[in-house]
């Protein structure tokens, strides 16, 4: 059913460029949860652009490739713009590829500021303007930080903002299936030294706490990087993670070694990963969750983003065969809060034309997320979308973290120089689990970051 | 599909008409340029050696055009580019060398690629050469040449793809679809992950390309061997040799240069190494290669075209003097030695 489904998104998304009045996933002005006041206004504003084309390379593939063309077929209804849409297994450097080859798409999308930052430096993006700057800081939920991470140098020097936030994911989230956790007797815990001792409680039990894979192709290592920041967010206060992304904390500092460590009681003990440690850097992050569904379970836990569900098995429903709770804090850490790590992609113009704007004016359009959202793995820190669209509570939840975030802290990881945060960071982390102490692994990405500098 | 025909075959067909007509009109312009009339004998001879000088750039010409946009050209710049910083600004001297002589990941990657020259081209042409020599005396030789000879037509990618699967490892307890593990598990062992095995890993890459490239090797040294005089073997025979002699004093002396061949190209194929990488490992778990670190230099966030040059530049000094030393032996066979 699900497939079949999929298929006609699909279908009717390679459709929406050849013949404009293809079948939309909603039909325009039926449903009251959407807002189509939104997708008329736009459609009367941008009339004027039938048949100019537009490219648009982004990271989604499979699944949300399906669900960006059900959006993108509105965007096409609405102004007749021939808009294409093409993506790639290592999207970051395909991207900087077409870039320096001169010739880009007119919309780059893309999870990564820090790689953004470096095309911005070399002249590749097209500035967005003080209006979308500022549109963001009213209308997100934490405007500010978002405005920040889509804020560069550009090739002049100068400071301007270049990249949309579009597609946001909360990543401190902690999996699991409540009817194994009702079984167990297992409670949800609620701060560090509780999961601490809940993974204890379940070794004891004779199961096996955690799900942890870090394969990822030529990204292998990234899942790592995402349990580092979450524990640094949660040991050390948000201005030296800030510090830590820019180097003026050094990767060889005590904070982040410990916090690498802290990751490490984890992941690199044979009782509490599913296969043992030697699997946990091979698991490819997509097979990794499904250990939580086996029967008997595999895992109890696994450390994921809000867009894993889109691996989970066909037909899981979250809320009832999956649900997450909040990475705990540290009963320890009184002063730092409940901090949300996240990351989100950011579409930046990097061929300008009409067409791209009139793409960033679509952006603003709750109907762009709103349609997204009905569907699946679609969060939004954009406070004008209604929030009953979400396709579940869980999401919903999901979402409303977002928009109310006042302290929301992006990957790390994206924020670094690509060369680190896609790259040596990786690799440090596999090395890290392959056995390497953190004092050396965390020495050799200072030493890259040295190199680079 | 038929599309994609019918514009190829159109392609063939104006590139052919194309190459006709530019040696056609070009002879005729330099006919009528340098004109050899019955009249004036003296001035028609000197047109005549003119056109002898001339004739030849005229034929070699394009292609010279060609390597010069495609080869020479792209060799210069990268050698600029190699001065000057991570954009292509900035000129900073021999800083990116210095860079690459103290970089621990360019330092793993000299190591490992030294650790691929040694090994496979080695392994290719010492399999290469027994499966011709003992493939020869078989009836079903040719089966065997042919299932030998058939990763070749597998791309690299592929190939590591397949391999993948023989490498692949399930935690726990979890049933081993592995090909390798589930023979070490079938014998009492426990399985591996073997790609993320330091330093071992390299030889577990190596083994595809070994697999693709024996064939290669076999199939050349087949040709060499099938030209060895029938009459030095039954000599050898006669006078008593056994196998292991006729093998090692007559038949490898005979078939040295198409060794070398093969031995160099594979040499050269090896220090280009990329896509196996790629795909296994991506360099991780110490298993980086100079064109798979060059890559990521150049398009891994960002990129750095001063960093990348630097390697492009290595990876194309390192092959230069087999390319020569291929090239002379080539250039002395031919002139009959």
């Amino acid at each position: 059913m699900k497939k079949s489904f999929l298929m006609g998104v699909a279908v009717a998304a390679l459709f929406a460029g050849a013949a404009s009045a293809a079948d939309l996933k909603f039909a325009p002005g039926q449903d009251s949860k959407f807002n189509w006041k939104s997708y008329d206004e736009f459609k009367a504003a941008h009339a004027d652009l039938k048949g100019q084309p537009l490219t648009i390379f982004g990271p989604w593939r499979g699944e949300d490739e399906a669900f960006f063309m059900s959006v993108l077929a509105y965007f096409t209804e609405a102004t007749g713009i021939e808009a294409k849409y093409s993506s790639s297994e290592n999207y970051e450097q395909q991207i900087v590829i077409d870039t320096q080859a001169g010739s880009p798409p007119n919309i780059a999308v893309l999870p990564q500021p820090g790689l953004l930052a470096d095309l911005a430096s070399k002249g590749y993006l097209t500035p967005l303007g003080d209006e979308n700057s500022k549109w963001i800081k009213d209308n997100y939920g934490a405007g500010d930080s978002w405005v920040g991470y889509g804020t560069y140098k550009g090739k002049d020097g100068k400071e301007a903002f270049y990249a949309f936030p579009y597609k946001a994911d909360v990543k401190s989230l902690v999996w699991y299936v409540p009817e194994n956790f009702e079984e167990a007797g297992y409670k949800i815990p609620t701060t560090m030294e509780e999961l601490h001792a809940l993974t204890d409680q379940i070794v004891k039990d004779g199961g096996v706490p955690w799900c942890i894979g870090l394969g990822s192709g030529g990204a292998t290592g990234w899942p790592a990087t995402d349990w580092v920041e979450d524990i640094m967010l949660r040991t050390q206060p948000p201005e030296a993670y800030d510090k830590w992304t820019t180097n003026e904390l050094k990767f060889t500092d005590p904070a982040v070694i410990a916090a690498i460590d802290e990751f490490g009681k984890f992941a690199k003990n044979e009782k509490y990963v599913d296969g043992g440690v030697a699997a946990v850097a091979s698991t490819d992050f997509r097979d990794s969750p499904k250990g939580l569904f086996a029967v008997p379970p595999k895992c109890y836990m696994h450390h994921q983003a809000s867009f894993i569900p889109s691996f989970f098995p066909e037909g899981t429903k979250l809320g009832q065969d999956a649900d997450f709770f909040y990475m705990p804090t540290f009963a320890s850490h009184p002063e730092l809060g409940k901090p949300v790590l996240g990351a989100g992609t950011l579409v930046s113009i990097t061929k300008d034309s009409k067409a791209a704007r009139a793409f960033i004016d679509f952006l603003k359009t709750p109907i762009a997320h709103e349609v997204w959202m009905a569907q699946s793995s679609f969060l939004t820190p954009y406070k004008g979308v209604g929030t009953e669209a979400y396709a579940n509570p869980q999401m919903k939840k999901e979402g409303e973290i977002l928009t109310s975030a006042t302290t929301f802290r992006f990957d790390g990881s994206d924020l670094m120089p690509g060369k680190i945060g896609a790259g040596a960071f990786w690799t440090g982390m596999v090395d890290f689990v392959g056995g390497k102490s953190a004092q050396d692994a965390a020495g050799e990405i200072q030493s890259a970051w040295d190199g680079i500098k | 599909m038929l599309s994609q025909i019918v514009s190829a075959l159109a392609v063939v067909v104006v590139a052919v008409f194309a190459c006709s007509a530019y040696f056609y009109f070009s002879n005729k312009i330099l006919d009528l340029a340098l004109p050899v009339k019955d009249g004036d004998i003296r001035a028609a001879s000197r047109n005549l050696n003119r056109r002898a000088l001339v004739r030849p750039w005229l034929f070699v010409g394009p292609a010279l055009f060609l390597l010069i946009v495609y080869l020479v050209y792209p060799v210069v710049a990268t050698f600029i580019l190699s001065f000057y910083d991570r954009a292509g600004e900035q000129f900073v001297g021999v800083a990116n060398y210095k860079w690459a002589l103290g970089d621990r990941e360019f330092r793993q990657s000299i190591f490992n690629n030294i650790l691929w020259l040694a090994v496979v081209p080695a392994a290719c042409t010492f399999f290469g050469l027994v499966i011709a020599v003992m493939t020869d005396r078989i009836w079903w030789g040719n089966i065997a040449k042919s299932i030998v000879f058939m990763p070749m037509a597998i791309s690299f990618v592929g190939a590591s793809v397949i391999w993948k699967f023989i490498y692949e490892y399930r935690g726990g307890n979890d049933v081993q679809i592995g090909l390798l593990n589930a023979i070490v598990q079938t014998f009492g062992g426990t399985p591996e992950v073997w790609i993320s095995v330091p330093f071992w890993n390299n030889f577990f890459l190596m083994v595809i390309l070994i697999w693709i490239q024996t064939g290669f090797a076999m199939v050349i040294l087949s040709a060499a061997l099938r030209g060895i005089p029938e009459e030095t073997i039954e000599a050898a025979v006669i006078d008593g040799a056994n196998g292991w002699q006729i093998f090692w004093r007559i038949m490898v002396p005979q078939v040295w240069g198409s060794i070398a061949v093969v031995w160099t190209t594979i040499t050269i194929l090896v220090l280009k190494v990329f896509d196996i990488v790629l795909t296994m490992t991506n360099g991780q778990w110490q298993s980086m290669v100079l064109a798979n670190l060059m890559f990521n230099w150049l398009f891994r966030g960002g990129g750095d075209s001063g960093r990348s040059a630097v390697i492009a530049i290595i990876i194309m000094l390192a092959v230069t003097p087999i390319m020569v030393w291929n090239v002379r032996r080539a250039n002395r066979e031919l002139k009959g030695h």
